[in-house]
């Protein structure tokens, strides 16, 4: 029996499936299909990443270089063969711009399918947009650079520190995570200058940005580190406050833990979940407690919607209040 | 710990055939031993995918997947308590191995998935990445194996380390055509390894004697053995297909000169020798590994001599270019009683019997048929010299064999009168002959033939 129960934790689904909040109601893509608002579609054969636009949405295969672009309010879908893993992309406006890791490019492909490319440092990993212009990080050489979208050209590039695992924006600063040196990197958007590292935690992973909360998931800790109801996190970086209260533990005691160590975190307005991917456990958390929400859920099937938490498991999805 | 981690990688680019010897019996022992005695993880890690490897070499992909699945479960295991107990650089690269796992059972998503979360955690490390690559060009996905290698040898290492990197690059690079930088690469790797700055290894490899090559190494030692050897191989390979016979030669013989038994060096020797040398070095290339589908083809596309005195494969392989099907028959049958579940031997078994059938339909349609053959199929056939192993009952005197009648591949013939063959050769020979018609056989219909040659089994 024992075994039998191993067996079964180690057949937790890693991937291809993808939920995703849109305009249109929970998108899913799961097993070559996309469902969406009571509109099914053809998708891809690996899901292995989701983005949504305003009336717009695409599901990403990064092992065999698709992208499955639909127009949900048209319910029309096309698929377009893309650079080598395309692992992530951001709409702006109708305009798709897909992150090719490894092909080392950023792709502009319009609502009239006009395509242009253009190329980025080595091991592009992130790409993220505030105000118009988009922003890759690449892991390998540790760079920012900043692409406005009117030029498509790399305007300015930020030296910072390589490797990091998470990478996020708010309008005015970025953030960079470091899980070795259990460290956050912030650098102000409107000079790409670097603001300065802040320790953080054991091993941060994962951090979450929504309005004036800040949470970063830390599996080693099994803890979400948050501040919420401060002035605002950016001007708490900005004078050193979040370093003293990550740096020093103050937080410790009132954050929430958790029985496993949660990697993932979620943010929505007053929502908050937090992920195990090793376990596919999902919680949902205060700063005074945490609650398994569900389990056996994989990496990238579930999403917050407007008012809950939607997610995939065992073929179904599976829609959740959360107050 | 170190080399553990990096080994896992160096020969997954490699073609499979290159792995197969039988001369790895002393490898498969090795490791069967490593996992009887050795229960840490890394150990029985090593060992799963070794065997797995040198399953797939003898052509066993059932045990071989067991193996690999073996592999997985550990690491998939190993990572969850590593994750129990916050240890994430271990977490890391269990994740790692695991999707190196899941690659070498072909499952892509799982394999894709269980990197990219290793590389949430250490895209710092170029052990991860090169293991990213390997799996990624077990999965032929050529292009990430290329882009994931180029960001170890980013990184960098140690010089073994690297030299190990800038291999996978290499590897990666042949997959999609790109020659020129692989072949630069593969010649810094020799040189480098062959430089004074590996004397201290060099020195412990010596007085170890150690010559073992596997595909998941542990330690300097062999790691050094088996990076030589792939790197030189590779590098041979691409030097022959430049039409660089002297080099490639040369380069292979260094191969030899390290490891006598290498079936891939001893296989591209075969390819790029003549006369006797070239079945000299056949002889043994089937000795060291008698499975090697690529061998396997090569020898198949050359004729060889009828005499030549073969065994195992070799000599089935020759049974069968000499149109000996019940012959080959039972010597493929003697070797899968001994390896059972090895996919070569069933396919070349399925292959005689079609043969085998194939031959003898045809024997049968020329006699039921004979009537209405036109004169240009006549002329065809009077043309045409059969061979095939014949069953007959004989008189012996003065050292002669006299035949009358007997059996070619199922089908009863006749010659036109007893006919004195010199040799004494008791019930079955391989016979050549002309069919000239038709005739009647203890009242059935049988086949005139006209002997041209009749010479002893071997």
């Amino acid at each position: 029996m024992k075994r039998a129960l191993l067996l079964l934790l180690f057949a937790l689904p890693l991937a291809a499936q993808q939920v995703a909040s849109t305009s249109r109601g929970v998108l899913v893509a799961h097993d070559g299909v996309i469902e969406v608002g009571g509109w099914k579609t053809d998708g891809v054969a690996n899901a292995t990443g989701v983005v949504v636009g305003e009336d717009r949405a695409a599901v990403l295969d990064a092992i065999a270089n698709r992208v499955r672009i639909l127009d949900l309010e048209k319910r029309v879908a096309e698929t377009k063969t893309v650079n080598e893993t395309p692992i992530a992309g951001v709409f702006i406006g109708s305009t798709l711009y897909i992150l090719e890791r490894d092909a080392r490019a950023l792709e502009r492909i319009g609502a009239d399918g006009a395509r242009a490319s253009i190329q980025t440092a080595a091991d592009p990993a992130f790409l993220r947009q505030a105000n118009g212009i988009l922003y890759v990080y690449c892991r390998a050489p540790g760079n920012v650079q900043e692409i406005p979208t009117d030029t498509f050209a790399v305007r300015r590039t930020l030296l910072t520190k390589p490797f990091a695992s998470d990478f996020e924006i708010d309008g005015t600063n970025g953030y960079l995570v470091y899980p070795r040196a259990a460290q956050i990197r912030s650098f102000t958007l409107a000079t790409m200058a670097a603001i300065e590292d802040q320790e953080a935690g054991a091993v941060p992973v994962d951090l979450a940005l929504a309005g004036s909360t800040l949470a970063l998931a830390d599996p080693s800790a099994k803890r979400v580190w948050m501040i919420e109801g401060e002035q605002s996190f950016t001007q708490a970086f900005a004078r050193g406050f979040l370093r003293g209260l990550l740096g020093i533990g103050l937080l410790g005691n009132r954050d929430s833990a958790f029985p496993t160590g949660i990697d993932k975190v979620l943010v929505r307005g007053s929502m908050r979940v937090a992920y195990d991917s090793s376990s596919g456990t999902l919680y949902r958390f205060t700063k005074a407690d945490a609650a398994v929400i569900a389990t056996g859920v994989a990496p990238g099937a579930f999403a917050l919607t407007p008012d809950g938490i939607a997610f995939w498991r065992n073929g179904m999805l599976v829609a959740q209040k959360l107050n | 710990m170190r080399t553990s981690v990096l080994a896992i990688a160096i020969l997954c680019c490699l073609p499979l055939a290159a792995q197969n010897r039988m001369a790895t019996d002393f490898e498969m022992q090795q490791m069967e031993r490593q996992l009887a005695q050795k229960r840490d993880f890394r150990s029985q890690l090593a060992g799963r995918l070794n065997l797995g490897d040198l399953r797939i070499a003898r052509n066993e992909p059932a045990l071989a997947r067991a193996e690999y699945a073996k592999a997985l479960e550990l690491a998939q295991k190993d990572r969850l308590d590593a994750r129990k107990d916050s240890s994430f650089t271990r977490y890391a690269s269990d994740t790692a191995y695991a999707g190196f796992a899941a690659a070498k059972l072909g499952d892509r998503a799982q394999a894709f998935a269980l990197l990219e979360e290793a590389l949430r955690y250490t895209s710092d490390d170029p052990k991860t990445w090169n293991l990213y690559a390997g799996a990624m060009a077990l999965l032929r996905e050529s292009r990430k194996a290329v882009s994931a290698a180029r960001n170890a040898v980013y990184i960098g290492g140690e010089p073994l380390d690297l030299a190990v990197y800038r291999y996978t690059l290499a590897s990666a690079l042949l997959d999609v055509n790109e020659r020129s930088e692989a072949e630069t690469l593969l010649a810094k790797i020799v040189s480098d390894l062959r430089s004074p700055a590996f004397d201290d290894l060099k020195k412990s490899i010596a007085k170890k004697e150690a010559f073992e090559i596997y595909s998941t190494a542990s330690g300097d030692e062999s790691t050094y053995l088996s990076l030589l050897n792939r790197a030189q191989l590779r590098l041979g390979a691409l030097h022959e297909t430049r039409g660089d016979v002297a080099k490639a030669r040369a380069t292979f013989r260094t191969v030899l000169d390290a490891r006598s038994d290498d079936a891939m060096a001893l296989a591209a020797m075969a390819r790029l020798s003549a006369g006797e040398e070239r079945e000299r070095y056949y002889a043994e290339a089937f000795a060291a590994n008698p499975f090697s589908t690529t061998l396997i083809a090569q020898y198949r596309k050359e004729t060889h001599p009828a005499d030549a005195k073969t065994r195992g494969v070799q000599l089935a392989l020759d049974q069968m270019a000499r149109g000996e099907y019940r012959a080959a028959q039972t010597t493929l049958d003697a070797l899968l009683a001994k390896f059972p579940h090895n996919d070569v031997l069933r396919s070349l078994r399925r292959e005689v019997e079609t043969a085998r059938n194939d031959a003898s339909n045809e024997l049968r349609r020329v006699m039921t048929s004979w009537e209405r053959l036109s004169p240009d199929e006549r002329v065809a056939l009077d043309q045409r010299t059969f061979t095939a192993v014949a069953a007959f009952q004989a008189t012996h005197a003065n050292g002669q064999t006299v035949i009358e009648a007997g059996t070619v591949d199922g089908v009863p013939f006749r010659f036109s009168e007893p006919t004195a063959f010199n040799g004494t050769f008791t019930d079955r020979a391989r016979l050549a002959f002309h069919i000239l018609g038709v005739t009647q056989q203890n009242g059935a219909d049988a086949l005139l033939l006209e002997p041209l040659k009749l010479e002893a089994l071997p």
